[in-house]
């Protein structure tokens, strides 16, 4: 009885092991992936600027790096993919289609996970700045103007909007563990 | 310029145009909503199972061409037939090089006068008259060749007439003058990521846009196979040249022409329907043609001056140098039917026309690309039969990615053969939106090669074609019937083998001359050279220089010698406002600045711009308290020639009126919906979750083992 008991104890326990490990592990590569391909990116769009030619980060790639953002005072950059979709936002950061590109009248949208590409969304301040590279070598940069909490199905903005506008979007609240509705949203301005 | 005469023609015209909507709109069972056919005229409203027939729109253009100069005015009549109060919102393309200035608007006996306001300011206030119930209309710009003329409250049964009047100027290229009115607009492909149609005010709610797929813009075209034409047409044009017409010619549609006392009186045989773009050809009796022309107009404290200069054709001693031609063809879906089979024509015939010591290299593109060879090869009877067996290969369908194409045939350039002529060839329809993106390329990545735009079908996009020709120092080639590929091409192999006049420089005479356009591109043989300038008093003398060939060309024009014009001040301005929309595409300028510039020149000069809108309201009510407005698109014709299902994929089935955005009451701003459109993506990774969960287990499993060793102890 009690080696029955010992047994069950010991593989239940291996298995759990395994379990954990596998799910853990999924965790890790979720990060390493968005770690990995922005390496990656990064190359692909120093190519892309340099011949004008869309270049794939990957062969099997989906979409294409379009800009690098990038917030000099807390040294953070990313490389932004075409797109919103779940897949290009594994990698980087992703430019809703619809909106217009950064540095256009209107208002350019970029959304990004808040524990991979956007973590720092959090520490930016009013009167930041970030900066933009696009795929053709243009540079814009935008001043941060504030921010709001919005549901994400109502963020109220205007993508036709007068100005040069920027918008960065991630979840709420920063620290919770699983989605919700909720979207942090900072709103920035281009600068002359 | 007098409204009168228009008015007496008015009623005769009102009746064309009930006559012609009767025809179109009444001809079959068109009001009973269970018959198949009827449906394509009509749009669900709010209530399920009650419709409101489409408004009609009747265009009449009236053209007067005096010398270089085109004097449009263009009639819509707006026809509501059904018995509520509707906003009709017409789409309608114009020539690129339009100067658009007056709107009229004709209310019962009374003409309201249009002005010229900042578009901001202008949708305002026609969104004001439109809940207040007046009658208003609203001529925006939304790319530099399209616009939308919006009517508010146009009564059941009511005809409004609004007129619309704009400049420009003729072309002449190898002794042939021309212009070209665009009646009908071709839906554009938007490329992935295309910025959006420059609009502060967006009267086009943009479409939910699914970046897979690809998105016309939400526009209701017909399907030709299922509906006759819509939107008849009438053209009246009075051609006075200014010297002896040898002859006179209209490749796409059947004219009458009358002569009395030099002036030309050109009208079409037989009404017709906004689906293809009307052109007229004259050339002139023997070499009649002046060498110089000059035309001065006198506007607010200026002078403005036009010169109009040919050069003559370099000559043919030397023996033409070779070239390293890169042809660049679509074969995107809107290219199918006849469009396509006119592409592959004038690609063959390009091919036909290579000389031994010239190379070459074609690049095919819709939403992928494909180069055939890996880099230019010489044109020998193998790799040119090669080439046309993989022309002759080429199939219509799928997206089209224009500017990665473009990129390949500019970043080709090997340098292998520094001393050959780099002519990019692009044979289009220019069916996409982001023209912007092209032009970006063009002007950081053209180098040494020179961009030729071939514009194929009936309807092409001439403003992406002319701009980026100009910007690439190329010219602008239309082939818009089969009947045309062999001569155009052969017109335009003649320029590509011909050396032009290149480095061409103007120096006045006199001091604080803006002169535009600012350097000056390159001119082909026998197209002339267009000089616009403000001065503050015309004086003096203009002096051009440039290289014919391996010649010095030099020719100095007395200034004082122009004869008297109008409009010149106007075409100065818009070419200027072209101007500053380059020079901030080259980044001398940046938005700010570019848009101060253009703002005060289009409210200065009374212009339709980027910036600013002409808006007419009445200002008496015509909608009475409480009966509710419906806002409408007008159906379009898809240019002839272009399959429905090519376009936009799989049939829509047109009768469900699911084609018509059917736009609710007139109250609520568009703008609304383009904030709920945008839904903003998941913003968090499971990351975090599955480490602490897995991390849990595992620990939960760590301890079991534990346990399992410590029973054994």
């Amino acid at each position: 009885m009690s080696v029955l008991a010992r047994r069950v104890s010991l593989s239940f326990g291996l298995i759990a092991i395994i379990l954990g490990l596998t799910l853990a592990g999924n965790g890790v590569w979720i990060k390493a992936k968005a770690v990995v391909a922005q390496v990656l990116l990064e190359r692909a769009f120093a190519e892309t600027v340099k011949t004008g030619v869309p270049i794939k980060a990957w062969r099997w790639a989906d979409t294409r790096p379009v800009a690098r953002i990038r917030s000099e005072r807390l040294g953070d950059s990313a490389i932004v993919l075409a797109g919103g979709s779940g897949e290009a936002m594994a990698f980087g950061p992703g430019h809703l289609s619809g909106t217009p590109r950064p540095g256009q009248p209107g208002t350019a949208v970029i959304a990004a996970h808040r524990d991979t590409h956007f973590r720092f969304l959090k520490h930016l301040r009013r009167g930041d700045e970030l900066s933009i590279e696009r795929d053709d070598g243009m540079r814009f940069r935008f001043q941060v103007s504030g921010y709001n909490i919005v549901r994400w199905d109502t963020p109220g903005i205007d993508v036709t909007a007068d100005g040069h506008n920027l918008v960065l979007a991630t979840c709420w609240p920063f620290e919770a563990k699983t989605s919700g509705p909720l979207r942090y949203v900072v709103h920035a301005q281009m600068i002359e | 310029m007098s409204p009168l005469p228009h008015l007496a023609r008015l009623p005769v015209l009102i009746l064309v145009v009930l006559v012609v909507s009767a025809r179109t709109l009444f001809a079959s069972p068109l009001v009973n909503p269970n018959d198949a056919r009827t449906g394509s005229l009509m749009i669900k409203s709010e209530t399920p199972g009650q419709y409101v027939e489409a408004p009609a729109v009747a265009t009449d253009f009236d053209v007067t061409v005096t010398g270089p100069i085109i004097r449009t005015r263009l009639t819509q009549y707006f026809v509501n037939p059904a018995n509520g109060w509707v906003e009709g919102l017409y789409v309608f393309p114009l020539p690129e090089d339009a100067a658009v200035d007056t709107l009229k608007m004709v209310v019962g006996e009374r003409i309201i006068i249009g002005d010229v306001k900042e578009r901001i300011e202008a949708k305002r206030i026609y969104e004001k008259a439109k809940s207040d119930g007046k009658k208003a209309a609203l001529v925006e710009q939304h790319r530099p060749n399209l616009f939308t003329n919006s009517v508010a409250n146009i009564g059941p049964g009511e005809t409004v007439v609004v007129q619309i009047e704009f400049q420009a100027t003729v072309r002449q290229s190898n002794g042939k003058f021309s212009f070209r009115l665009p009646t009908v607009v071709a839906p554009r492909f938007e490329t992935p990521d295309a910025p959006q149609p420059v609009v502060s005010v967006s009267s086009e709610a943009p479409a939910a846009v699914d970046n897979k797929q690809q998105l016309p813009d939400a526009k209701p075209w017909l399907d030709p196979d299922d509906n006759d034409p819509v939107n008849p047409i009438n053209i009246t044009v009075h051609l006075k040249p200014g010297f002896k017409v040898a002859a006179l010619m209209s490749p796409h549609h059947k004219i009458e022409a009358l002569e009395r006392d030099g002036e030309h009186r050109i009208t079409l045989s037989k009404m017709d329907f906004a689906d293809k773009d009307f052109e007229l050809e004259w050339t002139a009796a023997a070499l009649d043609v002046p060498q110089a022309k000059l035309f001065r107009e006198r506007s607010g404290n200026e002078d403005y001056v036009l010169v109009q200069v040919t050069p003559p054709a370099a000559a043919k001693t030397t023996p033409a140098p070779a070239r390293e031609a890169i042809f660049v063809i679509d074969n995107s879906g809107s290219m199918a039917g006849p469009s396509m089979v006119q592409a592959k024509a004038s690609l063959i015939e390009a091919l036909d026309r290579l000389q031994p010591g010239d190379t070459f290299n074609i690049v095919r593109f819709d939403d992928t690309l494909e180069v055939l060879f890996p880099t230019v090869v010489a044109a020998d009877a193998g790799n040119i039969s090669t080439a046309k067996r993989f022309v002759a290969s080429l199939d219509a369908e799928g997206g089209t990615n224009m500017v990665p194409a473009l990129a390949a045939a500019l970043k080709m350039d090997t340098q292998s053969n520094p001393a050959a002529i780099r002519q990019v060839i692009f044979l289009t329809d220019g069916a996409i939106s982001g023209e912007q993106q092209m032009f970006n390329l063009i002007a950081q990545r053209r180098g040494r090669s020179r961009i030729f735009m071939v514009g194929i079908g009936s309807a092409p996009n001439s403003f992406l074609m002319n701009r980026a020709a100009e910007m690439g120092r190329g010219t602008f080639t239309h082939i818009g019937a089969a009947e045309q590929v062999a001569e155009r091409m052969a017109e335009l192999t003649s320029k590509l083998t011909s050396p032009a006049v290149t480095g061409l420089a103007a120096n006045f005479s006199a001091r604080g001359v803006k002169a535009t356009p600012d350097p000056l591109p390159d001119v082909y043989a026998g197209e002339p050279l267009y000089i616009y300038a403000r001065m503050d008093e015309l004086e003096g003398k203009v002096t051009l220089s440039g290289l014919a060939g391996s010649d010095n060309w030099l020719k100095t024009v007395d200034l004082t010698k122009a004869e008297p014009g109008s409009g010149i001040a106007k075409l100065w301005a818009r070419r200027e406002i072209a101007n500053t929309e380059v020079n901030r595409t080259l980044g001398t300028l940046n938005y700010k600045q570019a848009d101060a510039m253009i703002l005060k020149l289009a409210l200065d000069h009374q212009l339709v711009s980027r910036l600013t809108s002409l808006i007419a309201i009445d200002k008496t009510p015509a909608r009475p308290e409480g009966t509710p407005l419906r806002s409408v698109d007008i159906p379009l014709n898809l240019p002839a020639g272009w399959s429905f299902e090519k376009v936009f994929g799989s049939k829509t089935p047109v009768k469900e009126a699911s084609a018509f955005k059917a736009i609710a009451v007139a109250s609520k701003p568009r703008v609304h919906d383009a904030q709920r459109l945008l839904a903003l993506p998941e913003g968090s990774t499971p990351a975090d979750l599955l480490l602490i969960i897995g991390l849990l287990i595992s620990l939960a499993g760590a301890a079991s083992v534990t346990a399992s060793r410590r029973m054994a102890s």
